[in-house]
């Protein structure tokens, strides 16, 4: 206030110069800014954020296993004028490790093209309906190049120009997406399978459940805070002979997978060096949905980004923050429940080497380490994080949402399918830590987000067609899957006992004992509460996406459950 | 929040534009071809327009200024807000609202919000003083926006100091040590920046740097990265204007005539666009339009560096009555923006010069020197130092300027004449044709001088 006046006053006194020297139309000013170049520091750069990854066998494809990766969160519908390209100055990556020395011995490159029509004359995406993939109406599209690697060998390019399934615009100028879908979901030889585009965003939770972290509480949650959102989606689907080690998903059926976004590597040091060379940068990384504040240290939590995963185990803190997670501490000064005894060897076995007992774990089963592939020779193996996945876990015919956790093997963390409810996995194995066997009952209910807004297809590339409605209209989201796609995974449903049992003796995992696997599951929980905050953190790091509306909408799907928070797969003491 | 109705309002804000720009003209003719300071420059407030009803012309740009893309950060705060109204202790959303009002700042050169980018961040660091790397990333930029580089630095190397792997804390050690001129030090941090994250934050200031070292084309490479990079109409802005700029400072008018029409299009609010096509439509001898352009920018937004700029057009021409009174106006801007606890030296010195107080320019372009050795400090202080007849200082401080191999016309030209002014007859003229050849139309003023300069010295 002090200083506004003293301003007024100097500007009328300044004035008076002025006016003295016969000039007219002035008035009360204010200040401008200081002078010097100003450049972007938190610009949006949405195309190259990695936002999640799953894999798992293909329900309907016996033999093949399905990668999605999707990136650019908080998609709006209505997005124009260029809606949401992938970037074409990026590389977007899908590796995997099949013989656990945390280097891949696949790798699938996706890189981008634009075929920009517009000209200077329109800002348009197209100018009349676009009835097919290649519509000349549609004036801005993308292609894009898939290119293999294996075991180090120079990348072959399997597809050239393949078409991007484009943004969604709405109905008048698409009328039937699910062509367009269709048309961008390619065949190629070996019968891979690959899509590129639009997709709605298959991840559902409420995000306000990480609130806690900054001292909220629960009392509004059960709104699916992703609803409504679209983003970019990579499927891929391959035999598993081709990812397995060896060529043999048999005797080698546990794969790693993770995802990275890569720019080419800048440099200005030196004046005889050109810019770029073939060097690449890994700008984003993303493997399980739970890294960044539970393996990595405040202070890393953009290192994690950066590593590749054979430098994980050479970070002291990332191994200090898996033993000794903040999480459990945090429920402990919040609801007074005691955090489990560290160091927290189970969250070792769950992020840095698969469920395995050839790791001297604690838990007392071979699920997912690369260490149980019987060509796997245990002095290459190097702890790394990644999305584990044992491709013989029998494909379960009705998924329970809670995963491994819910007695349903196939589910995360053994890899991780559209339909597990991450949040509530966490949320529930919390509430049934194997150390206390209390309930939170602030957490009870979980997220009370059990599904996803919109269901997910029963084929390649499974997930939901874009939304078109306005996010936050209430209206609803209108996209949905396909007519012929029924939900692959009816979300809240809990197999029962005896099935899971089953399943865990066609798992060859006969030794496990619920305490083990209920103790599994709460490693998972903890990991994945953080994970979410990790989650949300790297949304909210986009500039234009920074923060997430909550609250501004309200649930316009009605989705159900939210009133049965003690619904019998909630129930964290369910033998297995 | 991008919609399509973003692109109608878009057109909606051009179409006032053109009417205002109407009323500017008029206002030139009636008014003698003066245009005092405008009434408002806070497109946040909406009640000026109804406070000073004689600025209509002035608020229906400003209003057009706000409306019409500054979108992404406006949506930033926009929900940064409605989520700390709910979770008030979120200390990350604290700092990224503080970020967000700094890049409103940036975008809309508007300086009121740096009070409410100071008060979120502290809030944040207050919540979570420890570890809390993005609340001194944030500090260190408004620092920076301050003028105050020895702080933004400081700011950003404690952040780093808690996530060494923070880009961003890199970006704003980038900009300082850029305006402190400590070239190695930002290079080697521009340089960090893109290890980490390349995309356009990196892309843009390492075209800055590779600027002032003289890499034009590499520059231009890299800025265009950026804007391949650019989502939000603003940062598209950016880019266009800074490839507008390399352009011209390269002497190739058309392709920065371009670039400026370009940015204009995608963000007709961002500002330094007009001042680029008003400084080429000079160039190209379309005078009227130039004058045009340079009274409405500076009704939009005064400031002492567009004033100046003006005023040497209106010299050039010899409307000297009007370019004074430019001169004087620039005088009031920079005692008003000293007086609201601004710093900056180098364009109060830049304004005693115009004003013919030769002693007060030199003495506060040497202030601004005590507290950075950045080129431009540099030559403006020889340039001073000249008009105050100490070549032989001004000398020193000309090839500082030039030190990096900055490829800059003025530079050349500053040290050309103190060479001159020296009686070295060939080195002034090897600076002077090198000036000539980099960008004969530097300056309205300059040009002409060197011109006239070079013809008595004869070709060498």
């Amino acid at each position: 206030m002090t200083t506004r006046r003293r301003a007024v006053a100097a500007f009328c006194a300044a004035a008076g110069v002025v006016l003295a020297a016969g000039l007219t139309g002035l008035g009360p000013s204010s200040a401008v800014a200081s002078s010097h170049r100003e450049a972007p520091l938190t610009a949006a750069d949405p195309a190259i954020d990695n936002t999640d990854l799953y894999a798992f066998a293909s329900p309907d494809r016996p033999g093949y296993v399905t990668f999605i990766a999707n990136w650019i969160p908080f998609e709006e519908p209505n997005g124009g004028p260029n809606f949401y390209p992938f970037a074409t100055d990026a590389a977007y990556n899908i590796y995997v490790d099949s013989d656990g020395d945390a280097k891949p011995n696949a790798t699938f490159r996706f890189t981008f093209h634009n075929i920009d029509k517009r000209g200077n004359n329109t800002f348009l995406y197209n100018n009349g309906p676009v009835t097919s993939i290649d519509d000349e109406n549609l004036l801005f599209r993308q292609t894009y190049t898939l290119q293999s690697s294996f075991n180090g060998a120079p990348f072959k390019t399997r597809i050239a120009n393949a078409p991007v399934a484009p943004s969604r615009v709405g109905p008048a100028s698409m009328p039937d997406y699910q062509k367009l879908r269709d048309q961008a979901s390619v065949t190629l030889p070996g019968g891979w399978k690959t899509f590129a585009g639009q997709a709605d965003d298959p991840f559902f939770l409420d995000l306000r459940v990480f609130d806690l972290l900054y001292g909220g509480d629960l009392s509004e949650v059960g709104q699916d805070t992703l609803a409504g959102y679209n983003v970019n989606t990579i499927a891929l689907q391959v035999p598993f002979h081709d990812v397995a080690l060896n060529g043999d998903a048999k005797r080698n059926p546990v794969i790693g997978v993770w995802t990275t976004t890569d720019r080419a590597k800048v440099r200005v040091t030196g004046k005889t060096v050109p810019l770029t060379g073939q060097d690449r940068v890994q700008v984003s990384r993303l493997g399980n949905p739970l890294v960044n504040e539970v393996v990595v240290p405040a202070g890393l939590k953009d290192a994690f980004n950066s590593l590749s995963p054979d430098k994980d185990a050479s970070i002291p803190q990332v191994v200090a923050r898996v033993t000794d997670p903040e999480v459990p501490h945090l429920i402990e000064s919040i609801y007074g429940i005691p955090a489990p005894a560290t160091p927290r060897n189970d969250l070792v076995e769950i992020f840095l080497t698969g469920i395995t007992t050839k790791a001297n774990g604690p838990i007392k089963a071979d699920l997912n380490s690369q260490l149980n592939n019987k060509d796997v020779r245990a002095n290459t193996f190097r702890p790394s994080e990644m999305l584990r996945l044992n491709l013989s876990t029998p494909i379960t015919a009705a998924p329970n949402r809670l995963g491994v956790l819910g007695g349903d093997l196939q589910g995360f963390p053994n890899g991780r399918r559209l339909t597990d409810d991450v949040v509530d996995i966490e949320l529930q194995a919390l509430e049934g830590a194997a150390q206390t066997g209390k309930l939170v009952d602030a957490l009870a209910a979980g997220d009370q987000v059990d599904a996803n807004d919109n269901p997910f297809s029963d084929s390649f590339p499974y997930v939901a067609l874009p939304n078109t409605g306005a996010v936050n209209g209430g209206g609803g989201t209108g996209a949905g899957a396909s007519a012929q796609g029924s939900s692959d995974g009816h979300p809240g449903e809990s197999a029962p006992p005896s099935t899971e049992t089953g399943a865990l003796k066609d798992q060859g995992l006969g030794s496990v004992t619920g305490m083990a696997l209920t103790a599994s599951g709460t490693a998972g929980a903890a990991a994945l509460l953080v994970g979410g905050v990790w989650w949300w953190r790297r949304r909210s790091r986009i500039g234009e996406q920074a923060l997430i509306a909550a609250g501004a909408s309200h649930d316009p799907h009605g989705n159900g459950d939210h009133g049965h928070p003690h619904g019998p797969d909630s129930d964290p003491t369910l033998p297995l | 929040m991008r919609s399509t109705e973003t692109s109608a309002s878009r057109r909606s804000s051009l179409i006032r534009r053109v009417v205002f720009v109407g009323v500017a003209a008029l206002v030139l003719l009636v008014g003698g071809g003066i245009v005092g300071l405008r009434a408002t420059s806070h497109p946040s407030s909406g009640d000026d327009a109804t406070r000073n009803p004689a600025a209509a012309g002035g608020n229906a740009a400003a209003a057009g200024r706000a409306q019409s893309v500054t979108v992404a950060s406006d949506t930033a705060i926009a929900r940064a807000q409605q989520r700390l109204r709910q979770v008030p202790g979120d200390w990350v959303t604290w700092a990224a609202l503080g970020s967000a009002y700094l890049e409103r700042a940036r975008v809309t050169a508007d300086p009121t919000y740096y009070p409410k980018a100071e008060g979120a961040l502290d809030k944040s660091m207050s919540l979570r003083s420890r570890d809390n790397a993005d609340a001194l990333t944030g500090l260190g930029a408004l620092s920076n926006a301050r003028h105050d580089f020895s702080d933004g630095a400081k700011r950003a190397r404690q952040a780093l100091a808690v996530d060494p792997y923070d880009a961003e804390a890199y970006g704003v050690l980038t900009d300082a040590l850029t305006q402190l001129g400590d070239a190695a030090g930002a290079t080697d941090a521009v340089q960090h920046m893109l290890d980490l994250r390349p995309g356009l934050s990196a892309y843009t200031r390492a075209s800055y740097d590779l600027e002032l070292h003289g890499r034009i084309a590499d520059a231009e490479t890299l800025m265009a990265q950026a804007l391949q990079d650019s989502v939000d109409p603003a940062d598209i802005a950016f880019c266009r204007y800074q490839l507008g700029e390399l352009a011209w400072q390269d002497g190739r008018i058309a392709d920065a005539d371009r670039e400026y029409a370009a940015g204009v299009a995608a963000d007709p609010a961002y500002l330094p666009l007009r001042e680029g096509q008003a400084k080429v439509a000079a160039a190209q001898g379309q005078t009227d339009a130039a004058l045009r352009g340079y009274a409405e920018l500076t009704q939009v937004y005064p400031s002492p560096a567009y004033f100046l700029e003006y005023s040497d057009l209106l010299r050039s021409v010899g409307r000297t009555t009007q370019a004074d009174a430019q001169v004087a106006l620039a005088a009031a801007a920079q005692q008003l923006f000293t007086a609201n606890g601004g710093n900056d030296d180098l364009t109060g010195g830049a304004v005693a010069l115009a004003q013919g107080r030769v002693a007060d320019a030199v003495r506060l372009a040497s202030k601004e020197w005590q507290r950075r050795h950045f080129a431009d400090v540099a030559d403006a202080l020889a340039w001073a130092l000249h008009a105050d007849g100490k070549d032989s200082a001004a000398l020193t401080y000309a090839r500082q300027a030039g030190a990096l191999g900055a490829r800059n016309a003025k530079y050349a030209f500053h040290l050309g004449m103190i060479e001159l002014g020296l009686h070295n007859t060939t080195a002034a003229r090897a600076d002077l044709e090198r000036a000539r050849e980099i960008n004969p139309n530097f300056s309205p003023v300059d040009a002409p001088v060197l011109r006239s300069e070079l013809d008595r010295l004869g070709s060498s």
